[in-house]
């Protein structure tokens, strides 16, 4: 039987698992009013960005579609744009508005700071109230999108949290959901194996085109990856090359079929598994999938890896049996029976896809509680 | 003993699920049965070497190539950055 969570219906009948209004800033220098309106205003998040300000042609495009996605992802129920000036503003409220949620907006100029945050509090208070008449109710499985993210990687990672999240990816495609896999440059050395998974020769040849793009660009600019890609962590946790690391992040994505394949915060179109071009570390990754729509984020981590994202809550799993005593804290399912009891990765895929419907129902994450949350929209081009 | 996962019939590596000193045989589980005894101390989640690999030789872990043996890895010994290259990304080595 398909399984089912208790959502959000938003106006365009997409469902949220969270309902919060964001306040979002436009560009870097509005950080500081998103915060304080934030802070003042129970029921919001602060999604604050940096740079915006002289950027252009493709990297400013995907800045503002990032923007917008997160505005869009149906976990927010209302959005306050917190801009300099109208238009760039304006260029942010357009790519939310056709979800059909409450969107408005406040500026510095000309009124300064503290009457932004005043005016800003005021309507932020208004979309809150309003937002909270909003009843949860009973959802298919199938109305979730789900990234599958690892970071703080070592050798358990291939052998238990990965796998695992691979299983909940599987029951997940199975009952008609979405789940996306990203982080390129983690599939140099295990890109044959996803390839084959493809569902057509097109499919295929745009997920290989985007990894070896990556690698040729590495190549040409005289780069050796060692230290960077895996990190000094990583090697300390015991994997000794991109290969190896690559063909352990893999497992996160199951069995199944790859149905499409993205670019940076790209909304996939059809249900499925899909891969996403986008850089690999967690906070400029996560945030792409935010700005895809995935209302949540399962990330596995070894050595740990505490961060998770602002709009799409963000569940860490381990099996590292050392990093669930030493970051206990930072830790939502512990996946370390595989090696220290020899538990099978099915049956703990299985109970991690049931946890999925509890947090997709309002269970909380450890990194919404401690308040662990970031955002960063990768950078393309050079500011002008 | 220290246990250590090997996860393809062809693999030469297993990796350590607990942390192990020189002299104790490690013992293989998963594709593999039997002991290996240890040449070095080796970390929890480090890889042991299960098949002498000759140098050059592909060091095959879930029956894949992670990469290429630096020197003669005998079995017993710790299998790492030290005497194991990664064939990908590396810019430095494209002859420019």
């Amino acid at each position: 039987m398909a399984k089912t969570f208790l959502g959000y219906a938003r106006e365009n009948g997409a469902i949220g698992i969270r309902n919060w209004v964001a306040v979002l800033s436009i560009m870097d220098n509005c950080n500081p009013v998103t915060r304080a309106i934030a802070n003042a205003v129970d029921g919001t998040i602060p999604v604050t960005t940096l740079f915006v300000r002289g950027q252009y042609g493709r990297d400013l495009e995907i800045t503002l579609d990032t923007l917008g996605g997160m505005g869009a992802n149906p976990n927010i129920a209302g959005v306050l744009l917190v801009g300099l000036e109208n238009e760039i503003t304006e260029m942010v409220a357009k790519r939310i508005r056709p979800t059909g949620k409450p969107v408005d907006a406040v500026t510095l100029q000309p009124g300064g700071t503290i009457n932004c945050i005043a005016e800003g509090t005021r309507r932020a208070a208004k979309m809150v109230l309003r937002a909270s008449n909003l009843r949860r109710q009973s959802c298919p499985a199938s109305a979730l999108m789900v990234g599958v993210e690892c970071g703080g990687s070592d050798t358990t990672s291939g052998l238990t949290c990965n796998p695992v999240i691979g299983r909940l990816s599987d029951r997940l495609v199975d009952d008609g959901g979405t789940v996306i896999i990203s982080e390129t440059s983690e599939f140099f050395g295990a890109e044959h194996l996803f390839a084959a998974r493809a569902k057509d020769e097109a499919v295929k040849r745009a997920f290989l085109d985007k990894v070896t793009s990556l690698e040729r660009d590495a190549v040409a600019r005289g780069m050796d990856i060692r230290g960077t890609n895996p990190t000094p962590d990583n090697i300390r946790g015991g994997l000794s090359t991109i290969e190896e690391k690559a063909l352990g992040a893999m497992a996160k994505a199951g069995t199944r079929a790859l149905s499409g394949v993205l670019g940076y915060g790209e909304k996939p179109a059809g249900k499925g598994l899909h891969f996403m071009d986008a850089p690999a570390p967690a906070v400029e990754n996560l945030t792409a999938f935010a700005a895809a729509g995935c209302q949540l984020i399962f990330f596995g981590t070894g050595v740990g890896n505490p961060i998770g994202n602002m709009v799409s809550p963000t569940v860490k799993v381990s099996g590292n049996v050392n990093t669930l005593r030493t970051m206990a804290d930072n830790i939502d399912y512990d996946a370390s029976a595989i090696l220290e009891q020899g538990a099978k990765v099915a049956d703990l895929g299985d109970g991690l896809y049931d946890y999925a419907m509890e947090v997709a129902s309002g269970t909380r994450t450890t990194s919404e509680v401690l308040d662990v949350r970031e955002t960063a929209i990768s950078r393309f081009q050079p500011t002008i | 003993m220290p246990r250590a996962v090997v996860l393809h019939k062809e693999d030469n590596v297993g990796t350590l699920i607990d942390s192990a000193r020189k002299g104790e045989a490690c013992t293989l589980q998963g594709e593999r049965t039997g002991s290996v005894p240890l040449a070095v101390d080796i970390a929890f989640g480090h890889k042991v070497c299960i098949a002498a690999t000759p140098a050059g030789g592909d060091i095959l872990k879930y029956g894949q190539v992670i990469g290429r043996a630096i020197h003669a890895i005998a079995a017993g010994e710790h299998v790492h950055v030290h005497n194991v290259e990664s064939g990908r990304g590396r810019g430095d080595k494209s002859g420019a």
